[in-house]
């Protein structure tokens, strides 16, 4: 979408400052109020997303041009969505997460780009991930799991591990537990091994628009050949992108997408996986963006241009994100205490990885996962359990800077696996 | 200015230049007394009061705005300078309207308690009193001067229940303040259903508030509009007696919060028993037998099932005490409570409460939050100890006000003023408490007399903007010039 | 942009992350749509945005701009055109950097807050102590400070809760010329438990029934009053975030549409809620509007159907009415006393909790959530009328004012929603008074309603002098004191005169308030004055 079909959206802003709270009927107290860590952190109303509407407005008005500054503003957001969801509250007819992914790809277009950007898009281009690794090592984490490679035979449900479960090191325990958890309830899991590629989500977000194209014709190719009747994920960001981006952009991967959790909670509900060890844990969950707000599936079925008489049912609210599957998870194993944290669901504080803030300004992004480690703390919980790999990484290394022991952070998957008797995670 | 030029502008036997009746002016009960004034004016108009302080402001004589009559207490209307001029206000005494849809009256200054409190009675309404005010007590001088009344639920804001008024400003000229500016005339404001209600205003300034405290420095209010509340159909009323203040202090934040009570008060017993005899040793035998604090309140029905809203007060209160250890009583010892409330909707009986006993009494108030008077009375004890003060004259009346926000402090110290020795004591006392107190943190928040130099010392600031203020309505400086801080030369 | 030395002096005083005159930066304050009675959406931009943290960096921002002679503009949650420099060579400050809770006393029932800190989220940390607070109808994102020390407006809980101008204690201000003036008790380091003296009330200068909109310095605390919360202490559990809430309510409060044959008989109920001291909730509702906010597409189909038309119409003299009682005693009695005067008033009653909606009904009432919905139908609105006093006053405000908004509505410039009066109620209890505020909803984006609003909201305040309605919402526009303060005792010329002492170097941007006295002399003096019986052109662009 371009920036300027998005003006009436714009226009429409009244500077509330809403999309910078948690919707008020949600703000339980004055410490964990706020919802967007942009301006949270730098203050300026720029950095909020009705700052960067009125960026686009301006720019667009011929009142000011997009350069590094403007452009580095515009990159110091991970794209949370939590702004949208505040603003549709009270709006039907401003769709902000739209303008904000707008924005970059205006900004790309006008050659302000970073240059942390650049790299994850040549590393993308030449290795087909995010993570500027090989791609030939793309499928190393699998090394002694026996999964079938769809390459050479057929599943019923493809395995997406995406780029940061298949390369970062520190969290393979965690995407191989989930494979065998899968693959040992006697389902017939494949994987794409080093042929998994990046599924294009971050570059569309990072304003590279035109590039997810390919990698989405990419995975739908990989998905016919798999034969797989459904494809599961454990990584947020990949899900976001086959859920939302992907069809809003006339993608279509032709299988039913689920998120790991929502796969793993059919299985316990129909009884064919049963945690049954006691885990005696006060847990908090962090719902992770992308699988929740910004998880929800794209409406589509709209094409008018006045907003205001768009139905409601095409409205991107984030409330048929994915929320209760990993909170049944949770709630289905014995012994454990789930606190909620005040800011939930779509309302949730994010982790501080997304939008390509992670590797751009990893600063911000560790100064985001404190806030939401200290609103676990206060809960109550020995450990802040998430379902993404992004908020893994981001929440273990801001963890690590602050020395706290008293706090682990986890994978859903990680406390199933622990109840089922398994030890293939390497954690007790 | 010779007293007779201001026969030019008002009628035969208004100005005032009879020695005696004049030094009644200049000495009072206060230890603020000051020089006879030149004479007293007694203006009947708003339009005479115009033509006073032009011509005062033509000629640079100092007005003193007064509207109550003797005795005095305050030192506010006494004459810091010589050749002053009292602007008595006693004899504008009119109820000018009583809407009692809107359940407010406008009135002119000379206007007493009793006098509003009768009529209000009469349109089935009543006006919140304070604390058994002198007879001779103006209405709009008590809530000019932010006197507390003893309804704190119907105290939203400090300036309650004062609505607008009509203020000829020390420039002469003549002002409405709140929803009375306008605009149109008052009877078209109320033939659109206005009432004089709303306080705020006009616009973005609030002149009614500039004018409350200000001890008659910036001008002199012609007639105001005054709050009233629904006459009670029936009344049930309570004492709480206690051997330290802390024992009811919780009590009383307990059911002010939910605004349960009408009347609510606390008393020592010294000030109980004030208000009930008439000498020293009839106050001081009832005092004997009552508890050290008293927390007196009343709680009332009106138009809808009266006595249902007193029952489950009643009961919710019940419950509050039981929490509390407390034993609510409808009355305490020979005091029936139905009566002492019925003697708190009224004036004091002459002569006034406080001097009645001993014949002199000087207050010392101020304001403070509950939760810290009790160390307040501690160091107001050491000084009484100090100054050979006998606990027994002391009169203790504390007031929720702003609806429990807040508690106006009083401690009535009565004295013999024909004894010397006793009225240094006094003096001695009551500036040493003073400054003692201030120094903890109560506040002085109106500074009269001796107080204003001890108060204004802490807060240059606030004098700093005060005379900006002063110099706006009041130039040249003719308006009761020495009060506040608006000293000579300033 | 400002002089490079200008610049580095804020630099010194804030720290370089803490200012910007970056065009895309400063732009985000120069957008002000609601309540804008300009044309343009964009408000004058500010030459530069600073955001102090403490008193004293505020202090040391208004001393820069008295040293170079610069005007400045502070906001708190900056919502609305009055926030932003109304003209140029205006420094913005935004104050979201200051956004402590500083105390909270429960006994006594106040709480010290500092600028940033907004509506919801004092009242969350306010009833976790079994209290609550006012906020006003703008919304929770608003400042709970500035709505005590410099905005308007009734709150849904004014009933019991107050007033935004009647709330403020203590308070501290960096005046326009730098100096720090603190009002009340904390002036003599007494707390902050009283705003009123020593002698006079300063809280007099500092506002009126409106605030100074930012054109006579800066307030950087206040201590705001604190009522009871009859419910737990605690938040409630909610889930959901606005009419999708679902959650429990407590058993004593609970939320009544109630319904009179007339207005006469509406201000009968109104005066008898007041009278008989119940309630914790009293508002006019309005059938159409509720409709245009909950589903404002529904509503603009419905209402082309006359039969509806004619229903809603027959449902408009509507109150929305909460009991919120602090036991089962209390509320047995207001619930029965309120069905007497129900009864009295021939009036009617739905009870909503047998409704799905009345938590969603309950919790945003009570939050003030609802009123942000005005946006909905067309994404703008604007509001009128409104002046405060007896509430017989406020009711002809709205039975005047609801004439002219049909043939508004009818000449296309405001969406449908049957002329009600939106939004107003009583105030303080036994009171009686209050107020009724008029509001038009339309569309920016579209033609129709620019020159539209402006001849309304011109005719709205010519309907406040022709028929003595008060001074309200309709006498605040640009220089309307030119009309009104001639009109009122000269009012205008004590505000400036107070605005002339106050700020001596007119720093202040007083676009909002008024010019210091020697300006509007001049003025006078120009002739802009020389009709003043002459009504004004469209408000300034």
């Amino acid at each position: 979408m371009v920036l300027q079909d998005l003006m009436p959206d714009m226009n429409g802003c009244s500077r509330c400052s809403n999309c910078k709270w948690v919707p008020h009927l949600q703000v339980k107290s004055w410490r964990f109020a706020k919802v967007c860590p942009s301006v949270d952190r730098y203050n300026f109303h720029a950095y909020s997303g009705g700052g960067k509407m009125i960026i686009g407005n301006s720019v667009l008005s011929d009142r000011s041009t997009l350069n590094d500054t403007i452009a580095q503003i515009v990159y110091r957001c991970q794209l949370c969505g939590a702004c949208q969801v505040s603003c549709q509250v009270y709006r039907d007819d401003i769709d902000l997460a739209d303008v904000l992914l707008s924005l970059r790809s205006s900004c790309v277009e006008q050659g302000f780009v970073l240059p942390e950007h650049l790299d994850m898009i040549e590393s993308m281009k030449r290795e087909d991930n995010t993570m500027y690794m090989k791609k030939a090592d793309r499928g190393k984490w699998a090394d002694g799991l026996d999964l079938t490679d769809i390459n050479q035979s057929k599943a019923e449900v493809l395995f997406h591990a995406g780029c940061r479960y298949s390369y970062d090191e520190d969290l393979r325990s965690i995407v191989r537990g989930q494979a065998m958890l899968l693959k040992e309830t006697g389902l017939d899991i494949g994987i794409a091994g080093m042929d998994e590629a990046c599924c294009g989500g971050r570059a569309f977000e990072i304003g590279y628009q035109g590039e997810m194209k390919n990698y989405a014709e990419d995975m739908a190719s990989r998905v016919k050949a798999s034969g797989a009747h459904t494809l599961v994920t454990p990584c947020s960001d990949c899900y976001y992108t086959f859920k939302y981006l992907y069809p809003k952009n006339g993608l279509d991967l032709g299988v039913k997408v689920l998120h790991i959790t929502e796969y793993v909670d059919q299985l316990i509900k129909s009884g064919r996986m049963r945690p049954t060890k006691e885990i005696p844990l006060k847990v908090t969950y962090h719902d992770p963006c992308h699988l929740g707000r910004r998880g929800e599936i794209y409406k589509s079925g709209w094409y008018g241009t006045n907003k205001l008489e768009r139905p409601i049912r095409f409205k991107q609210t984030g409330k048929m994100g994915i929320f209760d599957p990993p909170r049944d998870i949770i709630k289905a194993i014995p012994g454990i205490e789930l606190r909620e944290m005040e800011r939930i669901r779509e309302y949730s504080w994010c982790c501080g990885a997304g939008g390509g803030v992670l590797e751009c300004e990893p600063d911000f992004a560790a100064w985001t996962a404190k806030e939401r480690l200290e609103e676990a703390r206060a809960t109550g919980a020995q450990a802040l359990v998430t379902a993404c790999p992004w908020c893994e990484r981001v929440f273990k290394d801001a963890l690590a800077e602050t020395g706290d022991t008293s706090l682990k952070v986890m994978d859903v998957m990680e406390l199933v696996s622990i109840s089922q008797g398994g030890t293939s995670y390497g954690v007790e | 200015m010779k007293p007779s030029a201001w026969n030019e502008i008002l009628a035969p036997g208004a100005v005032i230049t009879d020695k005696k009746t004049l030094s009644a002016w200049a000495a009072e009960q206060s230890f603020t007394s000051g020089p006879r004034p030149a004479c007293a004016l007694k203006p009947t108009s708003a339009a005479q009061v115009q033509e006073i302080v032009e011509r005062a402001n033509a000629e640079r004589v100092s007005l003193i705005p007064c509207s109550s009559s003797a005795p005095h207490f305050r030192g506010d209307t006494a004459p810091e300078f010589a050749d002053a001029v009292i602007v008595d206000l006693g004899g504008m005494d009119k109820i000018l309207r009583m809407d009692v849809r809107n359940k407010v009256a406008m009135i002119e200054p000379g206007v007493t308690f009793d006098t509003l409190q009768e009529a209000a009675h009469k349109a089935g309404l009543r006006l919140p009193m304070p604390l058994v005010p002198r007879r001779t007590k103006s209405v709009i001088a008590s809530i000019l001067e932010r006197e507390p009344h003893t309804i704190p639920k119907y105290h939203w804001d400090s300036s309650d229940p004062m609505c607008c008024i009509e203020v000829v400003f020390g420039t002469g000229d003549l002002f409405r303040t709140g929803s009375a500016a306008g605009p149109g005339t008052l009877e078209q404001q109320w033939a659109s259903g206005q009432a004089q209600k709303s306080p705020m205003g006009p616009s973005q300034t609030d002149f009614m508030k500039i004018m409350q405290g200000s001890q008659g420095t910036f001008g002199i209010v012609t007639w105001a509009t005054i709050k009233l509340e629904l006459k009670p159909t029936a009344q049930k009323a309570f004492f709480v007696g206690g051997e330290c203040l802390e024992d009811i202090m919780d009590f009383t934040y307990a059911i002010l919060k939910p605004k349960l009570p009408d009347e609510c008060l606390i008393l020592n017993r010294v000030a109980l028993a004030s208000m009930l005899t008439s000498t020293a040793q009839e106050r001081d035998a009832k005092a004997k037998d009552l508890p050290n604090w008293i927390l007196f309140y009343a709680v009332a029905g009106y138009e809808h099932y009266a006595q249902e809203r007193i029952s489950y007060i009643e009961a919710d209160i019940a419950d509050m005490a039981r929490r509390h250890k407390v034993h609510p009583q409808t009355g305490l010892k020979d005091i029936a409570g139905l009566k002492f409330l019925a003697r708190l909707s009224q004036s004091s009986d002459d002569p006034y409460w406080k001097i009645r006993h001993l014949g002199g009494c000087q207050d010392i108030f101020f304001l403070t939050t509950l939760d810290r008077v009790p160390n307040f009375l501690a160091a107001f004890e050491d000084e009484c100890r100090r100054h050979a003060l006998p606990p027994d004259d002391v009169g203790i009346y504390l007031q929720p006000t702003q609806q429990g926000r807040n508690v106006h402090v009083e401690f009535a110290c009565m004295y013999d003023p024909t004894d010397a020795a006793a009225k240094d004591r006094i003096k001695n006392l009551y500036l040493s408490a003073s400054r003692r107190l201030g120094d903890m943190g109560a506040f002085f928040s109106r500074p009269y007399g001796h107080w204003s130099d001890m108060t204004y010392a802490k807060c240059p600031d606030t004098v700093k903007a005060l005379h900006k203020v002063k110099a706006i309505l009041d130039p040249q400086g003719i308006m009761n010039p020495g009060k506040l801080c608006f000293k000579k030369g300033a | 942009m400002v002089s490079n030395d200008v610049y580095r002096a804020l630099e010194d005083a804030l720290g370089p992350e803490n200012v910007s005159q970056e065009l895309g930066v400063i732009d985000g304050y120069s957008w002000q749509p609601a309540l804008n009675l300009g044309y343009d959406a964009w408000c004058p931009r500010p030459e530069a945005v600073v955001m102090p943290q403490t008193t004293e960096e505020v202090q040391a921002v208004v001393r820069v701009c008295n040293r170079f002679g610069l005007k400045f503009k502070a906001f708190s949650t900056g919502w609305a055109s009055w926030g932003s420099p109304g003209g140029p060579g205006v420094i913005q400050i935004d104050l979201r950097r200051m956004n402590r809770i500083i105390e909270i006393d429960e006994k006594n029932m106040f709480a010290v807050v500092e600028p940033y800190v907004c509506g919801s989220q004092m009242q969350s940390e306010a009833m976790k102590r079994g209290l609550n607070t006012h906020l006003i109808g703008a919304g929770p994102n608003c400042s709970q400070l500035a709505n005590a020390t410099s905005g308007w407006g009734y709150g849904w809980t004014g009933l019991y809760t107050g007033f935004s101008g009647r709330n403020p204690m203590g308070v501290e201000w960096v005046l326009p010329d730098g100096e720090i003036l603190k009002i009340g008790a904390p002036g003599t380091n007494a707390q902050w438990f009283s705003g009123d003296g020593p002698g006079p009330s300063l809280r007099g200068i500092m506002r009126g029934w409106g605030g100074a909109q930012g054109g006579l310095g800066i307030f950087t605390k206040c201590a705001i009053k604190l009522y009871s919360w009859p419910g737990d202490a605690r938040e409630p559990h909610l889930k959901g975030t606005l009419t999708d809430i679902k959650g429990e309510v407590p058993a004593t409060h609970k939320i009544y549409f109630l319904f009179s044959p007339s207005y006469e008989r509406f201000a009968d109920l109104a005066y008898a809620i007041g009278n008989a001291e119940i309630g914790y909730i009293h508002c006019k509702g309005a059938v159409g509007a509720m409709f245009g906010l909950l589903a404002p597409r529904a509503m603009k189909k419905l209402m082309a159907n006359p039969v509806v038309r004619a229903i809603t119409k027959a449902f408009q003299h509507m109150t929305l009415f909460a009991l919120a009682c602090h036991t089962p005693r209390e509320f047995a009695y207001q619930e029965k006393v309120l069905r007497r005067i129900l009864d009295q008033t021939e009036s009617v009653m739905i009870d909503s909790s047998v409704l799905p909606f009345h938590a969603a009904f309950w919790w945003g009432t009570h939050r003030s959530i609802f009123p942000a919905m005005a946006f909905r139908p067309g994404g703008d609105f604007l509001t009128s009328m409104g002046s405060n006093e007896a509430y017989d006053c406020s009711v002809k405000n709205a039975i005047e004012s609801e004439k002219l908004k049909r043939e508004y509505i009818d000449k296309g410039v405001f969406f449908e929603d049957m002329a009600d009066c939106t939004w107003g109620g009583i105030y303080e209890g036994t009171s009686n008074w209050g107020h009724m505020e008029q509001i038009g909803m339309f569309d920016r984006r579209g033609k129709q309603s620019q020159q539209g609003r402006f001849d309304y909201l011109d005719d709205t305040m010519k309907l406040t002098i022709d028929k003595s309605l008060a001074f309200g919402l309709s006498c605040l526009g640009f220089d309307l004191w030119k009309v009104f303060g001639p009109r009122m005792f000269n009012y205008h010329l004590w505000q400036s005169k107070i605005k002339q002492a106050f700020d001596p170097n007119n720093l202040a941007d007083a676009s909002f308030y008024i010019p210091p006295y020697d300006q509007v002399c001049a003025d006078a003096a120009d002739g802009a004055e020389k009709d003043k019986d002459a009504m004004p052109a469209s408000p300034a662009p």
